[in-house]
């Protein structure tokens, strides 16, 4: 009988085959991988792990996966690009439409022996989303954020920095593309942040984008800090109004609400926040509605108070006639 | 690393004299492209040369030997390989059907691939591969060593 094996001790991933999406694997039903034991440090949990790499098409670059098996199971995601299998949305934007909060942590030894015991837990398909407790309003923005065909410019080669700076002796043979590098807000992202989803520059452009489109355009005055709920059900409370909010926002702290008004009469209810930045993520995050007691409700931004008595530009004229 | 005569070293068979100019030449070329400078080029692009003239060195002693007129004899010709003029290993795979035109022996070796038993992409025909990409083998250089391209 083999010596009983120390569950703690440190064990280094090995896979059979990588957890991919469409888009990373290419438009070639017929792909070429080759595996690589123990290549490379996983891009979230630094341990070492199977390396797959592959061309997803000609004139692609070689593409191989960054994160470990483990880490992806965690939060279902493709090993390469890190974007949701479900919705191929970054885990910022799915993880607030969903309102899930992960508990993993992510610095140092406690990442490792996190990812290693989860290890063991997922052995086989299984993730550690259960998406079925999901509110079904953000599922039906995932749905409306989701691109339904694969997006191949991603698998692109990169810039070729030497004709950027105008000196690529390869010409026609050079593998990387000849175009001017694009520098934005974009170009700013790492493993580790589109990983546990904070500050994802894409993440951001997509929900704001999208909170535009369905009418929750932060408003000029930066002192609105309020939502505006209408059409409750009749079975609201203050209560179960409060305890919603503070469930469907997980990134947002629930001292982070000033106040929670609920008018019975007229089914609404306001949502006061202490500062802006909540008040916007939690648009974001409600952006198709918010889900109360099984009755979609329809989230617009406040009205600011009307200014005090002294001129205030933009409000009301006075009448001459 | 032969090719240094000593006192020990055998003396060249007859027919030396008329090719050694010749060969010469060739060294004076390895010893130009030994000595340049790696600016501008990529790592493995500065030892392209060396491989390209010895690949051209070997194929000249070759093609006196096993061309049309047998210039060389083949106490010279030995000795040639002997004192390292010519890589006999090389010369070695030219003899076999589709290997006539081979650039270099790394290109043919399957354990620098990536994948399984894969030779390198100078060894494929141009017929076979895609439009017109131009193929310029990583090992040595090489633009297309197949026998029918």
């Amino acid at each position: 009988m083999p010596p009983k094996a120390d569950i703690n001790k440190a064990g280094w991933e090995q896979s059979e085959f990588p957890i991919l999406c469409e888009t990373c694997l290419g438009d070639n039903a017929f792909v070429r991988m080759s595996k690589q034991e123990y290549a490379r440090s996983c891009g979230a949990c630094a341990r070492p792990f199977t390396v797959f790499r592959w061309n997803p098409g000609s004139g692609m670059r070689f593409k191989s996966t960054v994160i470990c098996q483990t880490c992806a199971k965690i939060k279902n995601v493709c090993q390469t690009c890190l974007l949701d299998l479900e919705y191929h949305l970054p885990t910022q934007v799915r993880d607030t439409a969903l309102a899930l909060k992960m508990q993993a942590p992510n610095s140092d030894i406690n990442r490792e022996y996190y990812a290693q015991n989860m290890d063991g837990k997922l052995d086989g398909n299984k993730t550690l989303l259960d998406s079925g407790r999901a509110m079904s309003a953000g599922k039906e923005m995932l749905k409306e954020l989701a691109r339904t065909d694969p997006y191949y410019k991603r698998n692109r080669p990169k810039i070729c920095s030497f004709f950027v700076k105008g000196e690529c002796t390869r010409g026609d043979e050079c593998p990387y593309r000849h175009e001017k590098p694009v520098d934005n807000e974009l170009s700013k992202q790492n493993i580790q942040d589109r990983y546990y989803g904070r500050n994802d520059p894409v993440a951001k452009k997509i929900m704001v984008g999208h909170a535009d489109s369905q009418g929750l355009k932060p408003p000029e005055d930066t002192s609105i800090t309020s939502l505006f709920l209408s059409s409750l059900p009749q079975s609201a409370t203050e209560q179960s109004v409060r305890t919603q909010v503070v469930q469907s926002i997980p990134s947002v702290d629930p001292g982070q609400i000033k106040s929670v008004v609920h008018v019975a009469k007229s089914r609404c209810a306001f949502v006061n926040f202490k500062d802006r930045a909540s008040a916007e993520s939690a648009a974001q995050a409600w952006a198709n509605g918010l889900d109360l007691d099984g009755e979609r409700v329809t989230v617009k931004w406040g009205r600011g108070r009307p200014a005090a008595p002294q001129a205030s530009t933009s409000r009301s004229v006075p009448v001459t006639s | 690393m032969p090719k240094i005569r000593t006192s020990r070293t055998k003396r060249p068979p007859e027919g030396f004299e008329e090719i050694e100019g010749i060969l010469d030449e060739f060294a004076k070329k390895m010893r130009d492209a030994e000595n340049e400078s790696h600016e501008g080029k990529r790592k493995a692009e500065s030892s392209w040369p060396i491989f390209q003239i010895a690949h051209q060195r070997s194929r000249y002693i070759y093609d006196l030997f096993y061309g049309r007129e047998e210039a060389i004899s083949r106490p010279l010709y030995e000795w040639l390989l002997k004192q390292g003029y010519a890589d006999a290993n090389l010369i070695a795979k030219w003899k076999k059907q589709g290997y006539e035109k081979l650039c270099c022996l790394r290109c043919i070796q399957t354990r620098d691939s990536n994948y399984q038993g894969s030779t390198c992409i100078c060894r494929v025909p141009k017929a076979q591969l895609k439009s017109g990409t131009i193929v310029e083998c990583v090992h040595c250089g090489c633009r297309g060593c197949s026998s029918d391209s």
